[in-house]
């Protein structure tokens, strides 16, 4: 039993080694970071083609792990950390997020129109979407403490109406394309009297919410940022449970049941996938030749981007549910397809981490001198702001957390269906389908990221 | 379990529970119950895998036998498969291998 598990162990680290290997191979394939994607210097379809059998080769190198107790150890694997400093931590972090609030109220509509020096846009984009995102995944959720629309709302009196059960977390996939559509279309990253408008905005209608509903649903179910850091949160290795705060391997806690809840729950979290694609969609080149004939047409461009945002939803949704029907199919089981729809579904997060963390962590070396200023003296508006320059390799360091993120996800997906399944080679068929679409998804992210990045056409 | 103490989850909990919701036989089909759970399978084998691994304790000496056969059985089909895996595996290394030499 021993050197059979060595000996898989042995399998999996040199499958890693050789992904590695192909991952610098194909590094020249693109640089996530800062926004300007390099020209391949090997063809484009052996790029794509290298992404995904790295895919479908680590679904081959996971099948051989099929001791059941290896597989429970090493998810099960945890330590308590002791809780003794959490009060004062908490009230620490919830003054935070009221300074950081406040801060993009006061600097975003007084402070420099310049959206490098403003500390409003730099708090949101770099500190927070980019820099918070990042510690949320890689440590632990601390939005969970610092959101100070949370805060403000446990302050205030609620009417305590009973949340809807219908309605569910449908508000949360709403909430989370119109912000991403929002982000996409508009200059919130350049205006910051309009990125503290839209805040403003967010805050009246989050506590008007908490108001009707009280803060504890309301944020369980309807609110899209609270859900975006909470799903985060759980790839990451510290994590709460009953007993208060819990280390454990990072992406390992997405294989427990009833982490996704409904059908609501699982299209959250294709819609965090979704929007990730998306957003490096609209600026290739590609779209701007599709969408030309039918902006040309007549058709307006502020409908335009909606309406491709919600039919790529449903796209990938139906993707992901004709996913499930055929691993139903094909491991011959009497479970609900809602079951596997439910059970399959975290995996995908650790998908959406990777891309975050490729097209991010750039960004936010860049810029972190310039928000490091911003702090110190928010009303100066300097002509010229410290940035970083990132070296040449660091587009490798994007495409290896793509891949890793997939490596995880197959990971998971695969101790998730040695729970559900009796039998192992059951498990591992009802895998295939899924297998199918990531390596097909990585394909498709992989030619985003190799395409030249163009302006936002039609607007 | 992060999530217990701000979500509740008692009402999706109660679906949960219901047969319905989480079995899904076709009417036609055959079906192995589990007569601890009551849980479905299409075949024998896969019914005395899940009793061995869900219901260690519970099983009498009939069902345990039940167990190690499909055990025995489950480990030589894997067998199988991992030939198979570790073929594929080398067919892509090396197809990629010559793939950019060639390129
Ligand atoms: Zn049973």
């Amino acid at each position: 039993m021993t050197s059979g598990r060595r000996r898989t162990v042995a399998l999996v680290v040199c499958g890693l080694g050789w992904l590695a290997a192909t991952g610098t191979a194909s590094a020249h394939g693109g640089s996530l970071a800062g926004g300007g994607r390099e020209s391949l210097t090997i063809p484009t379809w052996l790029f794509l083609s290298t992404g995904g059998a790295a895919v479908g080769a680590s679904f081959l190198l996971a099948s051989f792990v099929t001791d059941r107790t290896f597989v429970e150890r090493i998810h099960g694997w945890g330590r308590p950390l002791s809780g003794g400093f959490e009060g004062i931590l908490r009230l620490a972090g919830q003054l935070v997020g009221l300074g950081g609030l406040a801060a993009v109220f006061v600097v975003g509509f007084l402070g420099p129109t310049n959206a490098r020096t403003n500390l409003a846009i730099l708090l949101v984009w770099v500190g927070w979407w980019a820099g918070l995102a990042m510690t949320t995944y890689l440590v632990g959720n601390s939005w969970a403490t610092l959101n100070p629309f949370k805060t403000l709302a446990q302050l205030l009196p609620t009417l305590d109406r009973p949340y809807p059960d219908r309605v569910g977390s449908w508000p949360a996939v709403g909430g989370l394309l119109v912000l991403v559509w929002l982000e996409v279309v508009s200059p919130l990253a350049d205006q910051p009297r309009l990125l503290a408008s839209v805040v403003a905005g967010y805050t009246v209608l989050t506590i008007a919410g908490a108001l009707v509903f009280g803060p504890d649903d309301w944020f369980a179910h309807a609110d899209p940022v609270e859900r975006v850091f909470r799903y985060y949160g759980r790839f990451a290795p510290i994590g709460r449970d009953e007993d208060g705060l819990r280390l454990r391997l990072p992406g390992m806690d997405l294989s427990t049941p009833r982490l996704v809840d409904g059908p609501d729950e699982v299209a959250f979290v294709v819609a965090l996938l979704w929007v990730t694609t998306y957003d490096g969609l609209v600026t290739t080149p590609a779209w701007r030749d599709l969408t030309t004939p039918i902006v040309d047409a007549g058709v307006p461009p502020h409908l335009l981007y909606p309406v491709a945002l919600a039919v790529g939803f449903a796209g990938f949704l139906g993707v992901y549910r004709l996913a499930v029907r055929l691993s139903r199919d094909m491991s011959e089981t009497y479970l609900a397809p809602a079951v596997l729809a439910q059970r399959f579904a975290p995996p995908l997060v650790a998908i959406a981490v990777g891309y975050h963390f490729a097209h991010y962590l750039g960004y936010f070396l860049v810029l972190a001198p310039s928000l490091a200023v911003a702090l110190t003296s928010p009303f100066a508006d300097p002509a010229v702001v410290p940035t970083i320059e990132l070296p040449e390799w660091f587009g490798a360091i994007a495409l290896a957390s793509v891949i890793i993120g997939h490596l995880v996800a197959i990971w998971v997906a695969h101790a998730a269906a040695y729970d559900l399944f009796p039998a192992r080679l059951q498990a591992i068929r009802s895998q295939y389908p899924f297998i199918a679409v990531m390596v097909f998804y990585t394909m498709t992210s992989l030619w985003v990221v190799s395409q030249p990045e163009v302006a936002l056409p039609h607007l | 379990m992060t999530d217990t103490a701000t979500q509740p989850v008692a009402d999706t909990a109660a679906t949960d529970t219901d047969e319905e919701a989480v079995y899904d036989v076709p009417a036609d089909a055959t079906a192995y119950r589990c007569s601890y759970c009551g849980r479905p399978f299409a075949r024998e084998s896969w019914l005395a895998l899940h009793r061995g691994l869900a219901h260690p304790s519970e099983l009498d000496d009939e069902e345990v036998e039940a167990f190690r056969a499909a055990h025995d059985e489950e480990e030589e089909s894997l067998s199988t498969f991992r030939l198979q895996a570790l073929g594929a595996l080398v067919l892509i290394y090396f197809g990629f291998l010559m793939v950019y030499a060639l390129v």
